[in-house]
């Protein structure tokens, strides 16, 4: 067993302008409670399947929300016509590119998977990853911090 | 091409709104139209865009396909056979596309199939205009045009989506299959205001007026089937709140509902038994749910009053105050696997809890004056969008079985009765 478990980052579109968010903040975003950035522009939420286990930390610990709770507010916004619930990718390089082409999108990472996309952008040698590197092409994407 | 695609997808949309027997209303239709329309643009445009992922940020489309087997024992619930049933399919698909930053078009069209439960077929479950007219961090003010749903309840917007629900059939004393496509929503507008805060929580207030379509069919479900005339719903208003507190566990809700219908019999010559009658119906509920990493507790408390103006005769009267609740638990053994158990117990007249003097003033068998059910079930998510459910079912009391005002007790004979349902639901 790894004793080392890789970290969440929050992560949104370049252009995004936020550079922090409150743990409430935050929540409310996923929760489809605060719908636009403070510059008015719509937010576009992306997550990973409920299954997922990095979506399963993220609810958890940086929600610190049940995933089958998120299930419940989202399902209930589909399928009665309230509203729209987050967009939901396969896998995180999905995510990535996602946010990097959806103005005003959020979505989260491992800290592993930002460092790879990192070191793509910036040039460093990197093995088969044609992919990564098609998303790095586009930019980086902007790393929030959470504040308490 | 594309031009032609997209006045093709429209004609064949047009024929299919055609002969939805639900739409009837022009609003909802309307509505419906314009979104098809749209949606099967954007379909069209996504399809070229060829994005990886399905949905995008103005255009989600989403469904949901079940089927399941249920048997019956001792009533007409489902069959009046009692054999084994496949008549519990649900289908949906939905779409939902954001015309600018305060506008939007949602609707979802509904299959179902559940024996007497309801009418089989197709439905416009919701089809609507979404108006967000003020938005901020805190703050979200809705007005909703067209057909919406009824959103009041604790599960009325789950109520017929499989896998949203608790069960696979649900406490009938408020999610009362026979009154599902009265209840189930209204056309007219709805408004929803949100107020989240770290100190004090989440608030949630919706208030809605509007009324549905009766069928043939749903008038004699709920009147008698003897009964030849129209019946049709004058309004439906209701009301609701709920109330989370700060990053709690528990959510409390309160609703009020008044509804009005009218019955327009078919007379003497028309070969119909009853008379012209106004009937009102109140109802009022109080709900609380706790959500916890592996226990879930929720229950509902509810009051109503049905009254009835002629019908059996001109100038009959009738004023019943009925009560019930429901208390629900599950168990989340494992991420996937979850147990349900839960009780509920209703009464349609609180001075007459044993029903002695609905048979000694009417006829009708005492069991029909209360509906009683102990619930069992288990749940498994095989994926995250692929589930499978059972579910057991000891009912005391034939009080929520249709037809509701003029009953059946030649076929529905036994106080007691039982059922076990199996499902598979899938969604995306």
């Amino acid at each position: 067993m790894s004793s080392q478990v890789s970290a969440i980052e929050i992560v949104t579109h370049p252009q995004v302008t936020e550079s922090s968010l409150t743990k409430s903040q935050l929540r409310r975003i996923y929760t489809m409670r605060q719908l636009r950035w403070s510059n008015n522009r719509t937010i576009t939420v992306f997550v990973l399947p409920s299954q997922h286990i990095l979506h399963q930390r993220f609810a958890k610990e940086r929600l610190q929300i049940f995933p089958y709770q998120l299930n419940r507010i989202w399902h209930k916004l589909t399928y009665s016509g309230l509203g729209v619930a987050p967009i939901i990718v396969k896998s995180e390089q999905e995510l990535i590119q996602a946010v990097l082409e959806t103005p005003g999108a959020i979505g989260y990472l491992s800290d592993e998977m930002l460092i790879r996309q990192r070191d793509v952008f910036i040039g460093k040698e990197s093995s088969d990853m044609e992919e990564m590197q098609k998303v790095s092409s586009k930019g980086v994407v902007n790393v929030v911090k959470i504040k308490d | 091409m594309l031009s032609k695609l997209k006045t093709n997808a429209a004609a064949e949309i047009s024929s299919i709104i055609n002969d939805l027997y639900c739409s009837r209303s022009l609003l909802s239709r309307t509505v419906l139209f314009a979104f098809l329309l749209v949606s099967a643009c954007g379909i069209v445009a996504q399809a070229e865009e060829g994005d990886s992922y399905s949905n995008s940020q103005d255009f989600q489309l989403h469904g949901f396909i079940s089927q399941g087997i249920i048997d019956v024992d001792g009533s007409d619930f489902v069959n009046d056979s009692g054999d084994l049933s496949t008549e519990l399919t649900e289908l949906g698909i939905n779409a939902s596309y954001q015309l600018t930053s305060k506008f939007r078009l949602a609707a979802q069209i509904v299959y179902l199939d559940g024996g007497n439960r309801y009418a089989e077929g197709v439905r416009v479950d919701y089809a609507l205009i979404d108006w967000s007219a003020f938005t901020n961090e805190q703050w979200q003010a809705n007005i909703y045009l067209g057909r919406f749903k009824n959103n009041h309840w604790l599960y009325s917007s789950s109520r017929d989506v499989p896998f949203a629900r608790p069960s696979i059939i649900l406490p009938q004393s408020v999610y009362f299959d026979g009154f599902r496509d009265i209840a189930v929503g209204s056309d007219g507008v709805a408004a929803k205001i949100s107020h989240s805060t770290d100190d004090y929580g989440n608030f949630d207030f919706q208030i809605s007026y509007g009324s549905s379509p009766v069928s043939k069919e749903q008038t004699q479900n709920i009147l008698s089937e003897y009964a030849q005339g129209m019946a049709e719903q004058d309004y439906d208003a209701q009301a609701s709140f709920y109330w989370q507190p700060a990053f709690s566990s528990w959510r409390f809700g309160m609703s009020i509902l008044d509804a009005e219908f009218t019955y327009d019999s078919a007379g003497i010559n028309g070969g119909d038994f009853f008379y012209d009658s106004d009937f009102a119906f109140q109802f009022y509920t109080l709900n609380a749910l706790y959500e916890g990493e592996r226990w879930e507790f929720s229950g509902e408390i509810y009051q109503q009053r049905f009254t009835i103006d002629g019908f059996y005769a001109p100038g009959f009267e009738l004023d019943n105050i009925g009560q019930g609740f429901y208390l629900q638990s599950r168990y989340k053994v494992t991420q996937k696997l979850t147990l349900l158990a839960r009780y509920e117990d209703f009464y349609i007249d609180k001075d007459d809890k044993d029903g002695k003097e609905l048979e000694q003033n009417t006829g009708i068998p005492y069991y029909f004056g209360f509906h009683k059910d102990i619930t069992i079930g288990l749940n498994y998510d095989i994926t995250s969008n692929f589930s499978v459910r059972a579910e057991y079912h000891w009912v005391n009391g034939a009080g929520r079985l249709t037809p509701v005002v003029a009953p059946n007790p030649a076929i529905n004979d036994s106080e007691d009765w039982g059922m076990w349902a199996l499902q598979l639901m899938y969604w995306f």
